[in-house]
């Protein structure tokens, strides 16, 4: 009998150590099996000459809230999941600025901003509501990107499974019961390392040269045109600004300008006595960093051949009027030429083209449009553009709101036509004359489906330019359509200014989880180890008999009477 | 707290079978032995049932009752019958009363089964920040096997180890061993057939469970008694 005991105690100290291995082990492995997996998009992370901006964290492992929390509830260790259609900028704005502790943010996008959306959006229908919409998030979009915030935001679009989790978040706030550790509720867990600042980002500008016919009595240089538009974007989730208006509108435009030039210039009889020169410059939110340093690098020569450059900024979304932003005073002969020619197309068209004047400070290292940085460098040079007021730093590149659904073709073919018949009055030297070589049905027809097709393409692509890497695929699709319509082709890769530091980490996987509270697992402890107990007297009771039952627990005493 | 969770579960799940085995009198005659070797051949007739359900068996794509294959899987689940023939009979036991043996058995054959089909998805599923109450059900499940395993086992000792029974419990005792035998079909034919969830399917399993158990105690009481 105690030999037995004595075995059934070592088999018993095994499976002991056995379950501590077990448990050991379990410590080592981490799982995941969410009931939902979302992409979500981070807050762009980024310094201004050391001063940070953006969000600063990227982890986030909290309970999820909404906005309908009790008030004076400790909000620090809760992520906040917004509905943009519900946000008070107000309210954020008072969060934000009075440096209150969150555990984090999660906005809720409507899919009308995705740029995964297959639906065709392009519907008008609710067009009050959309606009109403654009503003909110403009305006959150502006206020994140230049609040400090030291927890972690994140964007995401609203689908069935999310829209689930907040109709359950949101009833559970309302009763009053805010998810934590010991109520449990829903669990949002994005693993991501910290986020790495972006060590010498290169910005990578492309030019396309179109050589004039030159004559053999032509003793010096040709004069140039050129044509320029900045490629890359900046916003509040660098994942997400594709920037369809500013400025995928202008990059559209200037390939299918050198498409139709391309054309001009392939046979001799028509090509003209001007070099065309195409940029595509990148740095452009950052003061056209890119632009001043392409500039930069010319030849000295070939910068005094510039007649002037057109810069293409924002095309895609106006009705009637254009605006030509130029630094130089409208009395100034060459501004006045080209304002002529383009104001007689464009009445030709059947719109207005009207002419503003912003002077340079150059003390002010601010440039708000790319046709400054020519100018500093006594470059005639204007800009083509839909907006009306110069855009602040990091305002109007291309952010949230800047989806397809709100640029149309029409616009863009409207302006291309503009710009090359413009072009074409000064190159070949009819002056006032109502003659239409881009008609709409010769050959040299601007092409609409040339348009759709780059406009769609750029729509899907996040431009951000310390995000695209020097042989990044988009990049080189620019560099091939070039090309393709030009006779060289150069590329310069340029490191950003030291003024701006970015910081990696701009996607991620969001787990939701639902958790049970630990007041439920202590609870079912409780149950199964009664139910356990009840299970153990009933098979001593019905196998032994009561008699056993009893004496199991009366055992010490009766050996303690025996001793006495 | 997740971990808690699994640990919670896996109480639910192996707990019972600690608890028989120290509450019977099965542990002062040290059974362990004769329930260890009744694991091992569970093990052998699993390993056997898999070889026959990979050869004989297609795999349908959509998850309705056919009834077909059912009736195939029915007659592989026989091995499990003949499994435990051999488990009761031709394993030398030491001298262990009848009942004792049977119950032996039968505990070491619900163990090896919890073991086998619900220790792993446990371990991989229960310790996930995901609440589910899938876990908690299985345990359930795991319970009613137990008893179901018991009352087979006993019904089995009855046909081939009792040798005098009365003439008029033959039929009913043939007949709760069939019911016992097929319940993993039944239960199937209730999920995929009838379209039962879960939680009812496990109502209903230990709602039978207890039935069986109960008659297959009355028809070992009666038998007990010496007959003539």
């Amino acid at each position: 009998m105690g030999s037995r005991k004595a075995r059934e105690r070592e088999m018993l100290d095994s499976v002991c150590s056995m379950i501590a291995l077990v448990f050991f082990l379990v410590t080592c492995v981490e799982l995941c099996d969410a009931a939902t997996v979302v992409d979500v998009y981070r807050l762009i992370q980024y310094d201004i000459s050391g001063a940070p901006f953006g969000s600063r964290l990227a982890k986030l492992n909290h309970h999820a809230g909404s906005l309908h929390f009790p008030p004076g509830a400790d909000l620090s260790r809760t992520v906040l999941m917004i509905p943009v259609r519900d946000l008070n900028i107000t309210f954020l704005q008072d969060y934000i600025a009075q440096r209150q502790p969150l555990g984090g943010l999660l906005f809720l996008l409507p899919r009308m901003f995705s740029f995964e959306n297959k639906d065709d959006t392009r519907t008008n229908h609710q067009n009050q509501e959309s606009d109403l919409l654009k503003s909110v998030v403009a305006e959150l979009e502006q206020l994140l990107i230049h609040s400090n915030v030291p927890y972690p935001v994140y964007f995401a679009f609203e689908d069935d499974d999310i829209d689930a989790v907040l109709a359950d978040v949101k009833r559970t706030d309302a009763i009053g019961q805010p998810a934590t550790a010991t109520t449990g509720g829903f669990k949002l867990v994005v693993s991501a390392p910290e986020p790495k600042k972006l060590i010498s980002p290169t910005i990578t500008n492309i030019q396309g040269w179109l050589p004039g016919l030159k004559t053999d009595g032509d003793a010096s240089q040709l004069p140039t045109i050129a044509i320029v538009a900045s490629y890359d974007t900046f916003g509040a989730a660098p994942a997400l600004s594709v920037g369809s208006d500013s400025n995928g509108s202008g990059i559209v435009a200037l390939l299918e300008i050198a498409r139709l030039f391309s054309l001009l210039y392939s046979n001799t009889k028509t090509r003209g006595r001007y070099n065309i020169l195409f940029g595509l410059t990148s740095g452009g939110p950052y003061n056209y960093n890119g632009t001043q340093k392409w500039l930069r690098s010319f030849d000295q020569r070939l910068r005094e051949s510039i007649d002037y450059a057109i810069c293409l900024n924002s095309i895609g979304s106006w009705d009637n009027e254009l605006w030509i932003h130029v630094s130089k005073p409208a009395e100034n002969a060459y501004i006045k030429q080209i304002f002529e020619d383009f104001s007689s197309v464009a009445e030709g068209l059947g719109f207005k083209v009207g002419l503003k004047h912003k002077k340079i400070n150059i003390s002010n290292p601010r440039v708000a449009w790319e046709h400054e940085q020519f100018s500093r460098l006594r470059v005639t040079a204007a800009t083509l553009s839909q907006l009306f007021t110069a855009p602040d730093l990091l305002e109007s590149t291309g952010g949230l709101v800047d989806s397809r659904h709100f640029v149309s073709e029409t616009a863009i073919i409207r302006s291309v036509k503009l710009v090359a018949e413009s072009l074409a009055r000064h190159i070949y030297g009819y002056q006032g004359n109502n003659i239409q070589i881009f008609a709409d049905d010769s050959s040299l027809a601007v092409n609409p489906s040339y348009i759709q097709s780059w406009l769609d393409f750029l729509s899907r692509t996040p431009r951000v330019a310390p995000f695209l890497s020097k042989n990044d695929p988009f990049v080189m699709a620019l560099k091939k359509e070039l090309e393709d319509h030009t006779h060289e082709v150069n590329v310069q890769h340029e490191v950003l200014d030291g003024m701006f530091t970015f910081y990696d980490l701009t996607k991620a996987r969001l787990a939701i989880y639902q958790v049970a509270s630990v007041t439920f697992d202590l609870l079912l402890l409780l149950v199964l180890g009664s139910y356990l107990i009840v299970l153990f007297s009933f098979l001593v009771i019905t196998t032994r008999g009561l008699d056993d039952l009893i004496s199991i627990f009366r055992r010490p005493p009766s050996r303690k009477v025996k001793t006495a | 707290m997740t971990v808690f969770h699994f640990f919670n579960c896996a109480i639910l799940t192996f707990g019972p079978h600690a608890v028989y085995y120290s509450a019977t009198p099965l542990s002062e005659y040290d059974t362990l032995g004769t329930s260890i070797k009744a694991a091992l051949v569970y093990l052998g007739t699993a390993l056997v049932k898999l070889v026959c359900l990979a050869t004989f068996l297609k795999v349908s794509e959509n998850d309705s009752f056919d009834p077909y294959q059912e009736l195939l899987k029915a007659l592989i689940g026989f091995v499990d019958v003949a499994g435990l023939y051999f488990a009761l009979t031709q394993l030398t036991h030491r001298n262990i009363a009848q009942n004792h043996k049977f119950q032996a058995v039968g505990l070491g054959w619900a163990f090896a089964d919890s073991v086998l089909h619900r220790l792993a998805p446990l371990w991989v599923g229960a310790r996930g920040l995901e609440f589910t109450w899938d876990y908690i059900l299985q345990g359930i499940e795991a319970n009613a096997n137990l008893v179901f395993s018991i009352s087979l086992a006993a019904l089995g000792s009855l046909i081939w180890l009792r040798k005098n029974k009365p003439k008029t419990l033959i039929p009913i005792i043939y007949a709760c061993a069939v019911i016992v035998a097929t319940m993993p079909s039944i239960t199937s034919y209730l999920r995929r057939g009838l379209g039962w969830h879960f939680p009812k399917v496990v109502g209903f399993e230990l709602f039978t469970s207890l039935v069986m158990a109960f008659i297959s105690c009355q028809l070992f009481a009666a038998c007990q008694k010496p007959s003539a």
